[in-house]
């Protein structure tokens, strides 16, 4: 295991053009020895050039990396000691389901008990025993991938083991037995998992920390709680949580104050320092309220639908041309025609330029 | 409505059996007439209209002096030449496949599609143009109506047909196995001999196929490129072609010609039942 670091790394595609443009732009990164990480975001943002970049299949435009202070940068892939799942099965077809997993072990000269024993290990965890003398080439896409996966946990010592959305191949039921056991696994061996997915319940459900990436850039880093409760740009607040965050154009009013029309809403932002420039804010739809009573932070808005979602309801209102989402149990009654809706100020995120004001 | 169609079908297939086997029948039938049977009038079915004999067949074996016509040594000379070009070329022809499949060549223009359609426009060119190079070369370095000459004239035609279609299987792998490889240890070299090489047998055995067809079917370049001391099966069946051709010995010569490729034939059909071209890695 290793503790890894990107250092002003950044890679192009076409670094001769004269219209270079970045794939990946210029960043910093540490990921701790024995974290679960996820890297989040919509197809070609740069996930998987980045875990290209740490696995030595890329080799960086620029910029430094380390593991565990000792620049790997330059060291082919083999070297590194890494371990990488990839999106759809890559599995040895002319091997056994057992010297597939075995492969990475032989290919570093382990000595045949540790191997035996680390397949057996791997084969029972992933309940792979019965199939161990089986050709690979003859098993279902989600037993093989098994087999990818199984390959990437052989070995106790890697730097890190890489996952480019390794379960989407997978059926479901089998995708959250495999997520749990993958989180066994780093508790068990305190393996770095880093995880790629545009699937944010993937990410949600998996990782201590997600990296959420956009056009090549990382916009945040956090827990799922951060990334939920305050999304660092409107870009997060769009991309996590279902439906997206509700976003309205405002005006700043005055100390914590914005308007939204004839709504003063009050924030838990100090706005005076920001200037006036024009803000949006954003709050999720399970944190708006249905109250029946006007009060503080309170407007009405009409009723366009209610949708049943199973176990809960997801009412679309209309407040003076802006369109809100509120998540409200399956319980509550909601009025056909129009509701008193309360935002929260401790729910409340204002964003400037499509940043969040701290 | 469907036992008219599987009527159809069958009866579509027996007559394209009968037109593929008929001169197999034919042959098989010749080679054991004597003159008699040849020359006297059509004759079809042995010990009613004609009587069998092995002469036709025994002349294979002896030489020119006791009335044979001495296919033995012809016959080995291609197996050799054909053998040898082909495996030569199959080697050869998928390292560059391989590279050409996986590295980005440039020079000028020039890419990794063109250099490819290269190698294959070699095979474009009708052969008689080549016949005068190849005949000055290999008489420059004394090769020629040698095996050794025919060897490496082999390998200018086969070479092309190997790298051609290893470019195209190599393409259908995957990327992600290569790069798996070398995440699991291996260096670029072992990555390609213990990973790649051996999810490749069937587009090999395809290649391999084709390359000792090509081989072994050449009359041109072992008719202009041999004279007396090296003759190659095609060749030698060519010249029973007399003012009184044997007809019997010729039918032979010709089944025996065959009879290789139909054994590789056999084994092929076995190696690609194994696992399709395309899917044969994921």
């Amino acid at each position: 295991m290793a503790e890894i670091e990107l250092k002003n790394i950044a890679h192009s595609y076409n670094p001769q053009a004269a219209d270079m443009t970045y794939a990946l732009d210029p960043f910093n990164m540490t990921w701790v020895d024995g974290g679960r990480y996820a890297i989040l975001g919509p197809s070609g943002c740069g996930k998987t050039t980045m875990l290209n970049i740490m696995s030595g299949i890329v080799q960086p435009s620029e910029g430094k990396l380390l593991f565990d202070g000792v620049d790997v940068t330059t060291l082919s892939t083999s070297e590194r000691n890494i371990a990488q799942v990839f999106q759809f099965p890559v599995i040895y077809g002319t091997m056994t389901v057992e010297q597939n997993l075995a492969f990475p072990l032989v290919c570093r000269n382990y000595e045949k008990s540790v191997i035996d024993a680390k397949v057996e290990e791997v084969a029972k965890a992933l309940s792979l025993q019965g199939l161990l003398k089986k050709s690979a080439s003859r098993l279902t896409a989600d037993q093989k991938q098994l087999i990818s996966l199984g390959r990437g946990l052989v070995r106790d010592d890697v730097a890190a083991v890489l996952m480019d959305e390794p379960l989407t191949v997978i059926d479901p039921d089998l995708k959250f037995r495999l997520r749990r056991q993958l989180k066994e696994i780093n508790q068990k061996y305190r393996s770095t998992l880093i995880y790629v997915t545009h699937d944010q319940n993937e990410a949600m459900t998996f990782a201590e920390n997600i990296i959420v990436m956009d056009a090549g850039k990382i916009v945040q880093v956090g827990t799922p709680a951060e990334l939920f409760d305050r999304p660092k740009t409107t870009f997060v607040g769009y991309f996590i949580g279902a439906p997206a965050m509700n976003f309205f154009e405002c005006q700043a009013a005055g100390g914590y104050k914005l308007s939204i029309g004839s709504a003063v809403i009050m924030t838990g932002t100090d706005l005076s320092k920001v200037g006036s420039a024009p803000f949006k804010l954003g709050i999720r739809s399970e944190y708006i309220r249905i109250v029946e009573v006007k009060g503080a932070n309170t407007f009405s808005a009409y009723v366009q639908r209610v949708e049943d979602m199973g176990n809960y309801k997801l009412v679309t209102a209309v407040f003076e041309g802006h369109v809100i989402k509120v998540k409200v149990e399956r319980d509550i009654a909601v009025p056909a025609d129009s509701v008193e809706l309360q935002l929260p100020a401790e729910n409340c995120c204002v964003y400037a330029a499509d940043v969040l004001v701290s | 409505m469907g036992l008219l169609y599987s009527t159809l079908k069958y009866l579509a297939v027996t007559l394209w059996s009968v037109f593929v086997i008929a001169p197999f029948l034919w042959a098989i039938s010749t080679s054991f007439k004597d003159f008699q049977s040849v020359t006297n009038g059509a004759t079809y079915i042995p010990w009613v209209d004609f009587e069998p004999t092995l002469e036709g067949w025994r002349a294979l074996w002896k030489s020119p002096a006791q009335g044979g016509v001495a296919i033995v040594e012809p016959f080995f000379n291609s197996v050799f030449v054909t053998a040898a070009g082909s495996a030569i070329s199959i080697v050869l022809g998928t390292l560059a496949a391989y590279a050409l499949s996986r590295f980005t060549f440039k020079a000028g223009p020039i890419r990794n599609g063109d250099i490819t359609f290269f190698f294959i426009s070699q095979r474009i060119m009708p052969p008689v143009v080549l016949a005068i190079p190849f005949f000055i070369m290999l008489g420059k370095f004394s090769l020629l109506d040698t095996l050794m000459g025919l060897i490496l004239v082999y390998i200018v035609l086969l070479m092309p047909i190997a790298v051609w279609i290893m470019v195209d299987f190599f393409n259908k792998v995957p990327r992600e196995i290569d790069e798996t490889a070398l995440i699991d240890g291996c260096n670029p070299y072992q990555a390609f001999y213990k990973v790649v090489l051996p999810n490749s047998i069937p587009g090999i055995v395809v290649a391999g196929m084709f390359c000792m067809i090509f081989g072994w079917t050449d009359f041109f370049f072992s008719f202009i490129l041999t004279f007396t001391e090296v003759q190659l099966l095609p060749v030698a069946i060519v010249a029973l072609n007399s003012s009184i051709t044997p007809w019997w010995s010729l039918s032979a010569a010709a089944l025996v010609s065959v009879a290789p490729l139909v054994f590789v034939a056999f084994i092929v059909e076995r190696f690609l039942s194994k696992g399709n071209l395309s899917g044969a890695l994921k």
